[in-house]
């Protein structure tokens, strides 16, 4: 290059490959199946390493390699999920609080969650993933998604409880109770 | 999935932070109120408690998922193949490079053109002597006879070292009748010239040497006129006259008249390389020319 400072490939992989755990399993549980996840994973990875010299060493390479990341599942996502879906989902937030919680199941296996998770629409999916999972703060997460922040606060809050809901039916189907733990009206001080 | 009446506002307004409480996003006087109600309600407690746990159960199942140390390898034989910058930075490149070859020619020509300027500017500059002289002394002064002098007064007048110039004007300049020819000056002005008034296609034109005091002319592309042998002609139109100038080693010469541009410069064309071989061959030569030297009559001094 020659008005770039010269880049090398080893600080690039310095920066950015210990990312990628975090990275692929985001990947693997917001994509249909693993070949996708890895597709979306390399083409990220190739991405973030064209424009590395756009990058500011010493800022946050993981919030820029996610922003990358949810630049490309954008495109992926057109294969995956349908907007609409999600719209009438979001619509209905405002009677979500009149639904009491869920009950959790006491006994929580990794597969359970994995496939409760998967049956969760990928517009939550992904915020849930990103705060619950990755812990990026609400700002943080608008500013990779690209979102409004309360657009992010409502998705999480739905998503979160979609998924507790998820996994109870998943839980029943195997037979595992739930915890007695669901409130009760009138249970407060 | 049950509908609930919660009894208490409190409870109601607690659960809808809880989220919030999740991922550390409250402020603290805020997480202090959650914090309060917490102790006392075992209901939104346990509520809380199982969030936590299916976030944790979400944390420990994404952990499950092992990263293939295959994608890995591949991802980082593919970085090695390819440079960094290479689409979206290459053409950011051709645009820098485009807006600095613009800037680089651009800024060329301009400095280019204004080179011009300035030079047509000293072209001027330089005539106006002549130009000057020749409206003074010639055309406001009339310092010159209605029948021509005859030639022994000429020499006489221009003296010794200037004499030998008026053969060569004379043969130089067919049709035009010398009338005058003396040392004059401009008043306010030290300068002198060495003055050759003619007559000739219905006008009156001026010859006229005059010795370089520092002064150059720029030999430069689009300021020089013409050239004749390897003289450089240049020209300009001053004061309603046209002037066509030439140099020599030492001297100025000006052939200056309301001739056509073309016409003026043809005419200095053939003057200019045997003046300037003739005053070259002078200053050379130990009887150099020296204008001061010339008597100098108040006859010829040009008038204001």
């Amino acid at each position: 290059m020659f008005f770039y400072p010269k880049v090398r490939v080893e600080d690039f992989e310095t920066a950015a490959m210990p990312h990628f755990p975090d990275l692929y399993r985001t990947a693997r549980l917001l994509a249909q199946d693993s070949t996708e996840a890895e597709d979306l994973v390399q083409e990220v990875y190739l991405e973030a390493w064209k424009s590395f010299h756009r990058f500011q060493t010493g800022t946050n390479c993981r919030a820029w390699l996610f922003k990358i990341f949810f630049h490309r599942l954008h495109h992926f996502r057109r294969r995956w999920a349908k907007a609409a879906r999600v719209q009438a989902l979001e619509n209905s937030e405002d009677q979500d609080s009149l639904i009491a919680e869920t009950p959790v199941p006491q006994e929580i296996r990794d597969e359970d969650v994995l496939q409760a998770l998967g049956k969760v629409a990928i517009e939550f999916r992904e915020v849930v993933l990103l705060a619950d999972v990755q812990e990026f703060s609400y700002k943080e997460i608008a500013e990779t998604m690209k979102l409004p922040l309360g657009t992010v606060m409502s998705r999480l809050s739905r998503g979160r409880k979609l998924l507790r809901q998820e996994l109870a039916g998943v839980a029943h189907s195997f037979g595992i109770t739930p915890a007695k733990d669901s409130p009760r009206a009138g249970e407060s001080a | 999935m049950n509908v609930l009446n919660f009894n208490s506002e409190q409870c109601a307004r607690i659960r809808r932070q809880l989220d919030a409480y999740l991922s550390n996003e409250l402020l603290v006087e805020t997480t202090s109120d959650v914090l309060r109600h917490l102790e006392s309600c075992e209901a939104c407690s346990r509520e809380l408690e199982a969030r936590t746990r299916v976030r944790d159960a979400l944390r420990r199942a994404a952990a499950s998922q092992i990263p293939p140390e295959e994608l890995r390898q591949s991802i980082q034989r593919q970085l090695r193949k390819r440079q960094p910058g290479f689409s979206g930075g290459s053409r950011r490149l051709i645009w820098v490079v485009a807006l600095a070859m613009l800037a680089l020619f651009g800024g060329i020509a301009t400095e280019q053109w204004i080179r011009v300027l300035r030079g047509r500017r000293m072209v001027a500059g330089v005539l106006a002597l002549g130009v000057s002289d020749h409206i003074q002394c010639a055309i406001k002064g009339h310092n010159y006879p209605d029948i021509a002098n005859p030639p022994e007064q000429l020499r006489q007048k221009l003296g010794p070292q200037y004499a030998g110039l008026l053969d060569v004007v004379r043969q130089k300049l067919p049709g035009f009748e010398i009338l005058e020819a003396h040392i004059c000056s401009v008043k306010g002005s030290p300068r002198k010239y060495v003055h050759f008034i003619t007559r000739g296609r219905g006008t009156i034109l001026s010859v006229i040497l005059t010795k370089r005091e520092g002064e150059q002319l720029p030999n430069k592309k689009g300021v020089v006129s013409g050239n004749s042998g390897s003289v450089s002609l240049y020209e300009a139109h001053l004061e309603g006259m046209n002037a066509a100038g030439f140099e020599s080693k030492e001297y100025f010469g000006f052939v200056v008249s309301d001739l056509s541009p073309e016409t003026t410069v043809q005419i200095a064309s053939e003057l200019a390389p045997p003046l300037k071989a003739a005053l070259d061959a002078a200053s050379a030569s130990e009887a150099r020319l020296d204008l001061d030297a010339v008597p100098f009559s108040r006859a010829a001094r040009a008038q204001p």
